[in-house]
């Protein structure tokens, strides 16, 4: 079960085996929540979303039917809720300050190198205009190709191809100062 | 896609800080996810711990009441067969106009089929429903008769027992219309007095006509119920003083001496 494909884990769920949701769960909480998490700036608003995306996933099990990957469904789901959210607040990123971020080296100043890069990094993120970071996260955290992306967001292939190309160019540019 | 894949920025990208939903949300969704399957299909009421028997209880009344219902209605069904009158009750409704004449000093085998015909003629059309017997004996019953009575009383029989066949299949008032307008044609044939004629085709347009009422006054008269014809005669003389009786109807509808009957 848990080699499964994600289209057979929600087919058994909406069987009613309560154990391939468990499974799918777990295979796609974090990546979800990150992708959530950094379309949306408060934590607690992206905890509402996200457990908001769930409960129609949980909704829509009777009527589920294998037409798309199991994956492609999930983020159009956050993809209309975070337009939804976005319509009533406008567009944020969540805020990485303060993070404490992973060290991988001993040294201090490495550390604080690392730190710094971090948070260009990040920053550059923020900064990206809002479609183009949603189709940078669909392709990290989703592992969305570039028409599924599309299919996600509403767009065509091209859109998407065009603001994942401009998103990327930043976000190397920002890699690239280090 | 190749265009855009950089390793640096993906790497860069995952070293961001690691976010997970706490464990509090993780058990919500998960819960909602049981529910959903604990109850496949979602009762209108939701049965709550002990009181689920409530349910089987229900279903088990709900059978019952069925049952009962549809073994009182086929109880029903044999007495109402039982109380409603049976068809044939109308039928013998003439019998007593049969005996009502035999006291009379009127022979009874003229009276027999003239009674039979009384029905028919009755001045309220509702009257004719019970009808008489079939027409062909009718018109055997007739017959007889016409040896003892004069061309025109037999002109007039076999015309009254040909209106009346007609009357007794008819169907719906449409047909009762024609079939009267039939029958004063046929009255005008065997009466062809001018007058006669004239009454015919008024009728042909208003019913009841002075000769129908002359002829079911007729009728009484045979039947013996002078008490009837004579009010009768009289309510027809109020309501056409102008009317001239014929001859043959004047003796027919008037009462007769006493020596001559």
């Amino acid at each position: 079960m848990a080699e499964a494909p994600d289209e057979a884990l929600m087919a058994a769920y909406r069987g009613g085996d309560a154990g391939a949701f468990d499974t799918l769960y777990a295979r796609h909480r974090t990546r979800l929540f990150r992708f959530v998490l950094r379309s949306i700036k408060a934590r607690a608003v992206a905890e509402e979303l996200y457990q908001e995306i769930w409960m129609r996933v949980i909704e829509a099990r009777t009527t589920w039917t294998p037409k798309a990957r199991f994956t492609t469904w999930l983020y159009t789901i956050a993809h209309n809720h975070l337009v939804d959210h976005w319509r009533k607040r406008g567009l944020t990123l969540v805020a990485l300050e303060g993070d404490e971020l992973p060290s991988a080296s001993p040294d201090p100043a490495d550390h604080a190198q690392a730190r710094e890069s971090l948070a260009r990094f990040a920053a550059a993120l923020e900064a990206l205009p809002a479609l183009q970071r949603e189709a940078f996260l669909l392709y990290e955290e989703g592992g969305l190709s570039v028409a599924e992306i599309g299919a996600a967001t509403g767009s065509n292939a091209e859109t998407a191809k065009s603001r994942l190309r401009y998103a990327m160019a930043k976000l190397k540019a920002a890699v690239n100062d280090d | 896609m190749t265009d855009e894949r950089d390793p640096k920025v993906s790497q860069r990208y995952r070293d961001l800080p690691g976010e997970e939903p706490s464990r509090a949300l993780d058990q919500t969704i998960l819960a909602a996810a049981h529910r959903s399957v604990d109850k496949p299909h979602a009762p209108l009421v939701v049965p709550a711990g002990r009181h689920r028997w409530y349910f089987s209880l229900g279903a088990a009344a709900i059978l019952v009441l069925a049952v009962a219902v549809t073994l009182q209605l086929e109880r029903q069904q044999p007495d109402a067969e039982l109380t409603v009158p049976p068809p044939p009750a109308p039928a013998p409704a003439p019998q007593p106009q049969k005996v009502q004449p035999a006291p009379q000093a009127a022979p009874a085998a003229k009276a027999e089929p003239q009674l039979q015909r009384s029905p028919t003629f009755a001045p309220n059309p509702g009257a004719r429903q019970p009808a008489a017997p079939a027409p062909a004996p009718m018109t055997d019953a007739v017959a007889p008769r016409a040896d003892e009575e004069s061309a025109a009383r037999r002109n007039e029989e076999a015309r009254l027992a040909a209106e009346k066949a007609r009357v007794q299949a008819e169907a719906s008032p449409s047909e009762l219309r024609k079939e009267r307008a039939a029958g004063d044609v046929a009255a005008s044939r065997a009466a062809p007095s001018p007058r006669a004629s004239n009454s015919a085709v008024t009728a042909q347009y208003a019913a009841p006509t002075p000769e129908r009422e002359l002829e079911r006054i007729a009728e009484l008269r045979q039947q013996g119920r002078d008490e009837e014809a004579d009010k009768a005669l009289a309510e027809f003389r109020k309501r056409y003083p102008d009317y001239r009786i014929a001859e043959v109807m004047r003796q027919k509808v008037e009462r007769k001496p006493a020596a001559a009957r």
